[in-house]
């Protein structure tokens, strides 16, 4: 409540209601207005637009191609027709399933340019979300952008209904890959119950981007199936399938080709650990991770989750030794015990640069705010210094010692 | 940032896309035309009973199929596109960091650590539907309910003054008043004021009267000023809208007054006033650009980057993430720690204690302070503690 800039004749006497509020809170941050620091925060957002992005090139792909596939075979179906000796009637069928065939493809073409517009609405959304990003709102947008990072989150870890209801309840769908990430839940679902049969199909359509990448992830999946082919005792089978899918991958990699078929004379139940191994059930949690990481690739994300990265190097800066001393400021966060635990391995903050902060007032002490010195050594800022004389006839009570000396004691310190 | 170079690239993709579409349905149209044609001519010869070479029609449908070429049709219009698409592709990789994680450390997070601080960051802003879900979701709901449970009574007060209505709030106050009062808060004094100013507005001006008695009296050796200025307020009663007290009725009283209560109720708590994940998270948006920056440059150091047990580039972070008082020796540009403390010289410039011994050859020497024309006695000076 704003009383003090009312009058009310006894003006002169100070504001203790303000006085003693910023005593004991930390003041509102000042808004920042700096341009080139938050031009290099929207730097960091390559994910926000590339992924919806790449979302966008591959449904123009696979659109652009059923097209063609489809031109194509009505073009050598009317080739066809006219090598072969068709009747009349027979003629006039084919032609005519042929324009019903056209008359289909329109169609699709339509919905396909439908499903392409939307795509790149979302794309323009995302343009338009980092453009809408000025000091005046900043605070909003760093709290949106803070749900996108744990959309992120929980996306990549699998917590997928959660994460639909956050972006549904702050509105932010365009804003976050839920469709994309339901591409990759049908792929993991299916691996976790071993089944790779979601997950192939997933390579095929991927197959030229896979390829230029250098990606095993087909010869992965490959393998496994073998090994569970091993593990029913289906040797014939095996082999079979073997010489079929593994054998085109023996020219790169070889030693793990064959390590996986000596498992035929090891069987499921081996002691020898080289192939016991093989046959875990954590082999299937390593597809799913190796899935993971194929497909944050091929969609131009980060390998680890945004959040990971961002607390990290927010953690860095902000750990200091003082964090971890008894009295330190409730607002650290690396005052609390789980901030304290993930901090822990990464390193300190490093500053060119003296920032001093009033024990008293939290705030900085600076030349407007100057720090003051007390006969023991302790400093304070000269408005906390200055509001304690006025409260208690010029005399100082240092706070952490609780030395007594009088306001004209002080000294004064200049720190450049 | 060229935002709007990046816009207009993205337009150029949209308007090929637009374009290849519409060649493509071109084409599919004309073939279709041709086969329809060539069907007419057909039945039409079947009506009249005229004798017709089909096959010759069908290898000229064939032939003007060849000529009208779709496939290569749509392959210019496409090819367009995909040089749009390319360019687009590749501005954003310009002019964003195509990879953040390069600063990454690869260390396991702990996830239970990790979920239980996003937990709580979702109770903080009051997301108590997704906080259970995320909880009950990653197999915790038991620590739910406890990190949950002191939120929703913050949450509940909160909202009962967004509808103008203190009760909640000063309940709270007053079972709380002892720990108010000891960290030095007058948000009780503050509640009871904007509660005052309530039933002044409303009510009469004997009601008005008795409740600044009960409550605001105790006030009075405290803040004498603001009960001054409220009891002045009581001679406007009915038009403190045109009285020189009409700040007192402003809206943004009630955002004021609600931001200090959840400062307080978070203070009592023993949590932050803002979510610390919100906090970490926003100083890690400021602390990546340069940390990125030293990554492109120290490509060859990446290993020690994973070993370091300092940033190795300084950072400059804003006033609301400075918890601590880092003090840098302007002489020899490093921290002060324990051992090697601030030290203020008698003309009032500080420096660090090793600094100030190296100058002054182990306190054997008088020295000049590298910032006045003073002459500095090492034993003279005086360490300091922020």
């Amino acid at each position: 409540m704003e009383m003090d800039s009312l009058p009310n004749g006894n003006n002169t006497a100070g504001t203790p209601i303000s006085a003693t509020a910023t005593a004991t809170a930390n003041p509102a941050p000042p808004q920042s207005s700096n341009l080139p620091q938050l031009t290099e925060s929207l730097k960091l957002e390559h994910q926000f637009l590339r992924v919806p992005f790449e979302h966008y090139k591959k449904t123009l792909r696979a659109n652009h191609r059923a097209v063609e596939k489809e031109m194509s075979a009505v073009i050598s179906g009317v080739t066809e027709a006219a090598a072969a000796d068709l009747s009349p009637d027979d003629a006039v069928n084919h032609l005519n399933s042929l324009v019903c065939r056209l008359q289909g493809l329109k169609r699709k073409l339509e919905e396909g340019s439908r499903a392409e517009h939307l795509q790149a609405q979302k794309c323009r959304v995302r343009l338009d979300h980092l453009e809408s990003a000025d000091a005046e709102n900043m605070s909003e947008w760093n709290n949106t952008r803070m749900k996108r990072i744990l959309v992120d989150y929980m996306l990549r870890m699998s917590y997928y209904d959660t994460a639909v209801k956050l972006a549904k309840s702050s509105n932010l769908q365009d804003l976050v890959d839920i469709d994309v990430f339901q591409e990759a839940k049908k792929v993991i679902d299916a691996l976790q119950n071993k089944d790779v049969a979601p997950a192939l199909a997933w390579c095929a359509d991927n197959k030229s981007r896979l390829k230029k990448s250098k990606s095993k992830m087909e010869f992965q999946l490959r393998l496994q199936e073998f090994i569970e082919l091993v593990r029913a005792e289906n040797n014939l089978r095996a082999i079979t399938y073997a010489r079929k899918y593994l054998a085109p991958w023996g020219a790169t990699h070889m030693k793990e080709l064959q390590r996986v078929i000596a498992t035929l004379a090891f069987k499921r139940d081996t002691e020898c650990s080289t192939y016991k191994v093989l046959f875990e059930a954590k082999q299937w949690d390593y597809l799913v991770d190796q899935f993971k990481q194929e497909f944050c690739k091929l969609y131009g994300m980060t390998l680890e989750p945004l959040l990971n990265i961002y607390l990290q190097a927010g953690l860095s800066a902000l750990k200091t030794p003082y964090c971890y001393e008894d009295d330190c400021t409730k607002e650290d966060p690396l005052s609390q015990e789980a901030f304290r635990t993930l901090a822990m391995p990464l390193p300190y903050s490093k500053q060119h640069h003296s920032k001093l902060v009033c024990y008293i007032t939290k705030e900085l002490m600076d030349t407007e705010n100057p720090p003051q010195v007390l006969p023991n050594g302790y400093v304070y800022s000269t408005k906390a210094l200055e509001e304690m004389a006025k409260k208690n006839n010029g005399r100082i009570i240092c706070p952490r010692t609780g030395l007594v000396c009088s306001y004209t004691e002080l000294v004064k310190a200049y720190i450049s | 940032m060229e935002l709007s170079t990046i816009k207009d690239a993205f337009d150029r993709v949209t308007k090929k896309q637009k374009l290849s579409c519409s060649k493509t349905q071109e084409a599919i149209d004309q073939i279709r035309q041709e086969i329809e044609s060539v069907l007419d001519t057909l039945q039409s010869a079947n009506n009249t009973d005229h004798e017709l070479d089909y096959k010759t029609v069908l290898n000229e449908l064939k032939a003007s199929f060849l000529l009208i070429a779709p496939l290569s049709q749509m392959e210019g219009t496409q090819k367009e596109l995909n040089v749009a698409l390319t360019k687009y592709g590749k501005l954003l990789e310009k002019h964003f960091n195509p990879d953040i994680s390069k600063a990454y450390r690869n260390i396991d997070i702990d996830r239970h650590t990790l979920n239980q601080i996003i937990a709580n960051h979702f109770y903080h802003q009051g997301l108590f539907e997704i906080g259970d879900h995320f909880m009950s979701v990653v197999g915790e709901p038991e620590s739910a309910a406890i990190m949950k449970f002191p939120f929703v009574e913050m949450y509940q007060i909160l909202e009962a003054m967004q509808n103008q209505n203190l009760e909640p709030a000063l309940n709270w106050a007053s079972t709380n008043g002892d720990k108010l009062a000891q960290s030095g808060s007058d948000i009780v004094l503050k509640l009871h004021s904007m509660q005052f100013v309530k039933v002044l507005q409303n009510g009469s001006r004997e009601e008005a009267l008795h409740y600044a008695r009960m409550h605001l009296s105790p006030f009075a050796t405290s803040h004498m000023t603001d009960i001054q200025k409220l009891m002045g307020c009581l001679l406007w009663t009915g038009k403190l809208d045109r009285s020189p007290y009409h700040a007192l009725l402003s809206p943004s009283n009630w955002d004021k007054l609600a931001e200090e209560l959840k400062r307080q109720f978070c203070n009592l708590l023993g949590q932050s006033y803002n979510s610390p994940l919100s906090v970490t998270v926003a100083a890690g948006v400021q602390v990546l650009p340069p940390l990125l920056k030293f990554m492109n440059v120290m490509a060859g150091k990446k290993n020690e980057w994973q070993s370091m047990n300092q940033l190795p580039v300084p950072v400059e972070l804003d006033r609301e993430f400075q918890f601590h008082s880092i003090f840098v020796c302007p002489v020899s540009k490093e921290q002060a720690t324990e051992d090697n403390p601030p030290m203020l010289m008698s003309c009032g410039h500080v420096l660090c204690k090793q600094s100030i011994l190296k100058m002054s050859k182990n306190s054997t020497k008088v020295f000049k302070c590298p910032y006045c024309p003073f002459d500095i006695d090492a034993a003279q000076c005086k360490q300091l503690y922020f």
